[in-house]
């Protein structure tokens, strides 16, 4: 059952600001059906029953505009001063969700196709996979960046090639008030290809709050791999509501790294992978850290729908202070799913008083010949490792720090890209550290 | 194959071995629910002014609550209005021996394999035997009257001990927890009453058989046992009923009080009329079973086997308040045909060193469709929490489906908490090693099955371990292939 949140400023402003930007906005089509279902949808309440724990409502308050800024002239030098540059990447450089091809450096074009979405329409890719997603429809915040989002970028990596170095999205957000920012991305790997793709935000002269909702709508075709890495790693003044919808054909391979090492008080992940074919690989990884009065959501789901399938999920959280972790993860396993392989594990350790765990790992099979298992833990540092680690002169500080960032790093150590590897090892070290020494 | 898929559908055919149906006179209110009819039950029952009262509440309560949607299945509809809420065995009257029990009765039981007097001399047994809501015979009385347990009907009960029944009932189960707990509370015909006095241990496994029997009748049984100070007790229910079309809706409600360093063990073995093969007919069994731990170093243990009715929606909690108190949950739960089990368990954790586990076994076959739904929730004060959960799904059959919901809630950093849960089918190469030992293939599944369901089934005591196992293959046989 949903229950409709209507009583908030924003949802009653939308109608208006829906009416002002269809005029002369890209896919009206699109758009208008997608405002539609997010009017009947609304805002998810905590009676939503993927929202349970995860109270989005007193986030939206607060006069959150939907008028983007004009984007303020970037030098290199600022850029480099982010902190996110990355060697031996092709880079993107986004502001509130539009290319800033002056600062970017792209792929070949032989290899990959860019394109701003709202320069995309004309793309065959595009129209064969825009808004098409399979549970498009059934996310409330999905719907309403459908209906009003802004700009993003358009990548298609071409048949049989192999983009070499990965693509490095740095995403920049820039407000002067409260603000409601929605890019929208669309990346296909055509058959046979093989892409991988970083992705890193940050905040850029920032007043007030950001709440980015964006939506990747990602197409793995026949045979082809794509890596994919979140770096959720900075942001104060920010709240992410990401959703991330997968399609993969047949002998695909896709993998998702998700790290959220941030300052943002809200981060909610949607990863959506719907396996539409047969003999696809799907790895999900993720690690996340919830401190202060943060929440952190990360809700998975992995569709099998054809047989012969394989999916491993792995997500590690740590709760420090007043943080508040919430994991939900399901797979499910269709009728024709014969022979799926389906594997999940969610551990937590929970290291402070007031910090808050709620996790649900789910199955729900409907085929006979599968092995599917899922577990999940909530604990803390193991007195036996602590006090073998103390018998060998590790004070008791540098061995609690020791066991958690090796439960961490369980996670990092999947990471295939060693620049990506060093830099989520570093921030999470830099944030345990601290913690362990409070 | 062949040869095997044709015993397998033979067995599939299977009729429900204890659809019968006795031919006794009954008391029936006409169908309905209103004020009226809880005003008849309630004078019926000879209730104090108290309980009509504490009734009526629950009818309003109950008018006021919406059906639940998030369950996993497709709720069927239920005509209130369409149900008649009270039935009793004509001419009541106390009996003294079991000479005097109707011997149309006596053979029901029988059929179902419980011959009232042997059984229980030999088993040691004391039988409350519930027919269509009414005791009929209560036995080894005396026995139990020198310890000082009191184990009655709860219309008795209400009648010779109202400060016990008024101090706890619905103190776990509250009134507006849900929908079919108001219905109960408004209607409930009788049930059965446990109180074990203070270091009492109750010599023999207490237990109740329910039958549900007239047609057009709901069963809203009440159980309330209460265990105190230092005592045990474990209490056996079991089901089976008759043939029906119609669909038959019952909603009882059990409450278990555990108070300082008492423990209760509850057992369950359910075995009501699932539907044919096509899902037509069956119970619908939807059950609000829940037990508190009041006291310090208190245990409260359910184990279930559900291998009956059409849609088993039940999950028999533990709220662990007292310090060092210890809940536990074993299941398990068989669908075949188009059976549908909506089960699991609720712990919560509030007091200090409290620990849970759970193990839930669920297998489906042909379209039956098994989920393990169940919180685990650790409160803030609760240091030391532990809890261990195990569920695993067995599927047969490729149009069955097995599903898994826990909800694990930690607001404490010094809780333990672990959950794994696996499914999988019956692995051919086991079949075929046993096959090859001469062991056919029914055989083998049944032995797999049993196997794999051992963890829970060693909970049962003895008696009911022998039921529980015949009832597994009698609602599996039907199904492997």
């Amino acid at each position: 059952m949903t229950t409709i949140a209507t009583n908030i400023s924003l949802y009653d402003s939308l109608p208006e600001l829906f009416a002002e930007q269809i005029g002369g906005a890209s896919y009206p089509e699109a758009r208008k059906a997608a405002f539609e279902r997010f009017q009947q949808l609304g805002f998810p309440t905590v009676k939503t029953e993927d929202w349970k724990y995860t109270n989005v409502i007193p986030y939206l308050k607060n006069g959150i505009g939907i008028q983007l800024p004009a984007a303020p002239s970037l030098s290199a030098a600022q850029l480099e001063a982010t902190g996110l540059l990355l060697p031996d990447v092709y880079r993107l450089v986004l502001v509130n969700g539009e290319l800033q091809p002056q600062l970017s450096e792209l792929p070949p074009a032989s290899k990959v196709t860019i394109r701003k979405m709202s320069e995309a329409a004309e793309e065959a890719a595009f129209q064969q996979y825009f808004a098409k997603s399979k549970k498009l429809d059934e996310h409330h915040f999905a719907q309403l960046n459908t209906a009003l989002f802004t700009d993003g970028l358009f990548i298609e990596a071409k048949a049989k090639t192999q983009v070499e170095q990965p693509i490095h999205i740095i995403h920049l957000y820039h407000s002067t008030g409260n603000l409601l920012v929605q890019p929208r991305h669309l990346w296909v790997a055509q058959p046979g290809a093989e892409m991988q793709i970083i992705e890193s935000v940050a905040g850029l002269e920032q007043s007030g709050t950001v709440l980015v909702n964006s939506v990747v709508e990602a197409v793995v075709t026949e045979r082809a791999q794509l890596s994919h890495y979140q770096l959720q790693t900075s942001g104060q003044h920010s709240r992410f509501i990401n959703q991330t919808l997968v399609q993969q054909h047949g002998k695909s391979l896709y993998n998702n790294y998700t790290f959220t090492l941030t300052e943002a008080d809200l981060v909610r992940n949607n990863l959506n992978v719907s396996l539409d074919d047969e003999r696809t690989e799907t790895h999900l990884y993720g690690f996340y850290l919830a401190m202060g009065n943060q929440l952190v959501d990360n809700h998975t789901s992995v569709d099998h729908r054809m047989p012969n399938c394989e999916s491993n999920e792995l997500y590690r959280g740590v709760m420090l202070d007043k943080g508040t972790g919430v994991f939900n993860g399901k797979i499910f396993v269709h009728e024709d799913a014969q022979k799926t392989n389906a594997f999940q594990q969610n551990n937590n350790m929970v290291l402070s008083p007031d910090a808050n765990i709620y996790t649900k790992p789910q199955l729900e099979i409907f085929a006979d010949d599968v092995k599917c298992s899922h577990g999940t833990t909530i604990g803390q540092v193991s007195e036996d490792a602590l006090f073998y680690l103390k018998a060998r002169g590790i004070g008791d500080v540098t061995a609690r720090s020791m066991l958690v960032k090796a439960f961490a790093f369980d996670i990092t150590a999947q990471v295939k890209i060693p620049a990506v590897r060093k830099r989520v090892e570093q921030l999470a070290s830099q944030y345990l550290t601290a913690a362990a020494n409070n | 194959m062949s040869a095997e898929q044709d015993i397998l559908q033979e067995l599939a055919g299977r009729e429900y071995e204890f659809g019968f149906e006795t031919q006794i006179e009954m008391d029936i209110a006409p169908p309905g629910l209103n004020e009226e009819t809880i005003r008849f039950i309630s004078m019926k029952k000879n209730e104090p002014e108290w309980l009509l009262e504490w009734r009526l509440k629950g009818y309003q309560l109950f008018k006021k609550l919406s059906m639940p949607t998030w369950q996993n299945f497709e709720l069927p509809e239920v005509d209130f209005q369409g149900v008649s809420y009270y039935a009793a065995p004509k001419n009541k009257v106390k009996y003294e021996s079991l000479d005097e029990v109707d011997p149309e009765l006596l053979r029901t039981f029988e059929k179902l394999g419980i011959p009232l007097e042997e059984q229980k001399m030999l088993s040691g047994v004391a039988v409350d035997a519930v027919f269509d809501s009414i005791s009929v015979a209560t036995t080894f009385k005396k026995q139990l009257n020198e310890l000082g347990i009191i184990f009655c009907s709860f219309g008795e009960a209400v009648q010779d001990h109202p400060e016990l029944v008024k101090k706890y009932l619905g103190t776990v189960v509250p009134q507006s927890d849900n929908i079919y707990a108001a219905l109960n509370c408004a209607v409930f015909s009788d049930g059965s009453f446990v109180y074990i006095p203070k270091g009492v241990r109750c010599p023999m496994e207490l237990s109740t058989y329910f039958r549900i029997n007239a047609k057009n009748t709901g069963q809203f049984e009440r159980t309330l046992i209460i265990a105190d100070e230092g005592s045990y007790v474990s209490y056996l229910e079991g089901c089976t009923a008759p043939m029906r079309d119609e669909n038959q809706l019952h909603a009882a409600v059990v409450e278990l009080i555990a108070l300082d360093n008492a423990e209760i063990k509850y057992s369950t073995v359910q075995n009501w009329y699932p539907g044919d093969k096509d899902g037509k007919g069956g119970i619908y069994n939807f059950v609000t079973k829940r037990g508190i731990c009041k006291g310090h170093h208190s245990k409260i243990s359910w184990t279930q086997v559900e291998t009956g009715s059409a849609i088993t929606w039940k999950y028999p909690g533990v709220i662990l308040q007292g310090d060092n108190s210890i809940g536990e949950f074993y299941s398990v739960a068989v669908t075949s045909k188009k059976q549908v089990a909506d089960t699991g368990t609720k712990m919560v954790h509030i007091g200090k060193n409290t620990k849970s586990r759970i193990i839930s076994k669920g297998i489906s076959a042909v379209h039956g469709q098994n989920t393990y739904r169940g919180l685990v929730k650790i409160g803030p004060n609760a240091s030391n929490a532990r809890n261990f959960t195990q569920c695993d799904s067995l599927l047969i059959g490729d149009r069955c489906g097995a599903h898994t919901f826990p909800y694990i809630e930690s607001k404490n950093n010094t809780a333990m908490v672990e959950h794994e849960a696996t499914t999988s089918k019956i692995g051919e190469d086991q079949v075929f090693y046993l096959n090859q030992r001469g062991i056919d293939s029914e055989q083998a599944v049944n032995m797999i099955v049993n196997g794999y369901a051992k963890e829970v089934l060693n909970q049962l005591p003895m008696e009911f371990a022998v039921e529980a196992q015949k009832l597994l293959s009698i609602t599996l046989e039907g199904s492997v292939g």
